[in-house]
């Protein structure tokens, strides 16, 4: 997780941004809403994920359950869910919605507070087994393993939500604010103590940081990213079943981030579209067994061979490349620099 | 800001009142009792495992002391957490560098800056003008990296990151400067370096020091303690110190088979 991308640059960041408004355009409506837009709404879960691990060091495997917060909150608040629910109006129900996956966020940090590692990991792991569960089992409030539907969205423009360009745009929209945000953010006293607690939270409780509190209050932020996405993929499958939040949910995210990379956030991204790429198309040739051999073997391949992902991969190959420049321009070291480094025993 | 009450400007900085520690069946530090003056400057010596480190620990907070009680300008802080002691003045450097490896050493500083002050869950970027951002650099320069402050902790030579380490420690504007061992690992080359850097704290700031190195621990100490399996063994000034038989004996002794 150290093999951070530290600058991003700005230009190419632009030019991606620009060619995505414009793709859509030269595309039939399959690919604008079922690749592009999909990949990039569930892309956002992902991100949650992956802000968590790049920036705090925390792999969380709640994201999907607390994506379904969001989900299960605006699908009995929407109006036109079937069976019928509270009947809010969406301009409503979605902030709602977004404001309860925060706070699903904060209580499962507060939860996972003084667990790291594999822990952390079984811990949240629990957690979304758990939600899983209890929404199939509550006929009441989430309608059992049928779940709501007809959960379509507000209308944008006067245009449906489900029409492929207003959900695509929508969605790049949301996803370009969230991932900008979280560049802005990481640059803040917020987002500097979270990378200190990923590097050494001995250290910074030692520097007057409660660091108990920033892990919650970075598991909030984390659930409002991934309430945004449960908000978006709740409108894509027109309502939410169990299926939504299973384990089955909770580990296709768990792919898209690590085949991404979770050395930077945009690796949530390349890891979404690669993962709707080979789930449409291995599925729709084959079946559904042959995604799922394929999809593993490529999960395999990348933690074996770059644990950084994707992104790692590219590193891997630009640093090849730049190595020799570097070589080139590192030979004048100063004197008082040149000393080796020593360990201390 | 915080302020503490002090009772009396007169407190110590430090009063260890029956200080223990113990892991297991291991008893770390034991019983131990000296008060660190405003302004003094303390060196800690002795062997190792003789529980310097530990006292350290249970003084910033990393643990609570298992017996006895701490009192920081006069106030009792022994059930006081980590974080709410840095808050009240007390800086620390380790014997192992404990640095932000992933982040530059300019944000190094300006989290060890902003740690006892509000505004820590602030999610607006410093500018370019930020007061705390400015004291990070003149921090740097203090600490001789100000030719560095823009690379990653990771790209520091080794001498860099325990000048770093200071740097941190001091970032907080501490009341009470506790240095673990600042020399530890320096090079013959580096060692002077560290030495001027210490010499030019600003008078006025409690320092705690442990340190091996007689030529740096000594000049600067206004008075020593030696620690021994624990406990305290004497107390006195560098020159009575310099030719204590007993010093000589667990202390100078020990270093000679250990350098050996
Ligand atoms: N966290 C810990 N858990 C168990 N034993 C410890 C711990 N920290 C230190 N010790 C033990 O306490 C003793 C004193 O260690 P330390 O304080 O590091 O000595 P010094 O700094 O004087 O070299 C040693 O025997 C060490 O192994
Ligand atoms: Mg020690």
């Amino acid at each position: 997780m150290t093999g951070m991308i530290r600058s991003w640059p700005l230009a190419l960041t632009a030019a991606v941004i620009a060619v995505l408004v414009i793709l859509p355009l030269l595309l039939p409506n399959f690919w604008i809403a079922n690749i592009l837009g999909r990949s990039i709404a569930y892309g956002i879960i992902a991100l949650s994920l992956t802000f968590l691990a790049t920036y705090g060091g925390f792999v969380s495997l709640a994201q999907t359950m607390i994506a379904g917060v969001a989900g299960y909150t605006i699908a009995i608040l929407a109006p036109t869910a079937i069976p019928a629910g509270a009947g809010w109006s969406y301009g409503l129900a979605i902030p709602f919605a977004i404001l309860m996956a925060t706070l699903a966020g904060l209580i499962v940090g507060a939860i996972a507070v003084r667990t790291r590692g594999i822990y952390l990991l079984m811990i949240t792991l629990a957690l979304a087994v758990g939600f899983s569960l209890f929404v199939q089992s509550n006929v009441e409030l989430f309608n059992g393993y049928e779940g709501i539907r007809n959960v379509v969205g507000p209308d944008v423009f006067g245009m449906p939500f489900r029409t492929p360009l207003v959900f695509y745009y929508v969605s790049l929209a949301t996803a370009v604010l969230l991932y900008l945000g979280v560049m802005y953010l990481v640059r803040t006293p917020f987002g500097l103590v979270l990378q200190a607690l990923r590097d050494n939270s001995r250290r910074a409780a030692a520097l007057g940081y409660n660091t108990a509190l920033h892990r919650i209050a970075a598991f909030g932020a984390a659930g409002f990213i991934a309430g945004c996405g449960g908000v978006l993929t709740c409108f894509y499958n027109i309502g939410i079943s169990p299926g939504s939040v299973g384990m089955g949910a909770t580990v296709n995210i768990l792919i898209m981030s690590v085949i991404g990379g979770l050395g930077h956030p945009i690796g949530a991204f390349i890891g979404a579209l690669i993962f709707t790429l080979i789930d449409t198309f291995a599925a729709s040739i084959y079946d559904r067994d042959r995604f799922n051999t394929l999809i593993g073997l490529l999960f395999l391949v990348i933690v074996l061979a770059s644990p950084d992902g994707v992104l790692g991969i590219g590193k891997k190959l630009a640093g090849l490349f730049r190595r020799k420049e570097r070589s080139a321009e590192a030979a004048p070291v100063s004197p008082a620099q040149a000393s080796p480094a020593q360990s201390e025993h | 800001m915080t302020s503490p009450t002090v009772s009396g400007t007169q407190a110590p900085a430090l009063s260890l009142k029956g200080v223990g520690r113990r892991f297991g069946a291991l008893q770390a530090v034991r019983d131990v009792t000296f008060d660190v003056a405003q302004g003094e400057r303390r060196a800690i010596l002795g062997p190792n495992g003789a529980g310097k480190t530990t006292l350290f620990n249970t003084i910033c907070g990393d643990f609570p002391p298992t017996s006895g009680s701490i009192l920081l300008f006069g106030e009792d802080i022994s059930a006081l957490k980590a974080y709410q002691r840095a808050r009240l003045g007390i800086g620390r450097t380790y014997q192992s560098s404990l640095l932000f490896d992933g982040l530059s050493v300019i944000d190094n500083l300006y989290l060890a800056i902003r740690g006892a002050r509000p505004g820590r869950f602030s999610m607006v970027k410093p500018g370019r003008d930020n007061p705390e951002l400015a004291r990070a650099r003149e921090l740097a320069e203090m600490v001789r990296l100000g030719h560095v402050q823009d690379r990653l902790v990771t790209e520091l030579s080794y001498g860099q990151r325990r000048q770093l380490e200071v740097g941190m420690a001091m970032g907080l504007s501490p009341r009470l400067l506790m240095l673990d061992e600042p020399a530890a690992g320096l090079s013959p080359i580096e060692r002077p370096e560290l030495s001027r850097l210490l010499r030019e704290l600003p008078r006025s700031l409690t320092v705690v020091l442990i340190e091996h190195d007689m030529d740096i621990a000594l000049p600067m100490a206004d008075r020593v303690t030696v620690m021994k399996d624990g406990a305290v063994v004497v107390e006195n000034t560098p020159d009575n110190i310099q030719t204590d038989p007993m010093v000589h004996e667990i202390y100078l002794g020990h270093r000679r088979q250990g350098h050996a």
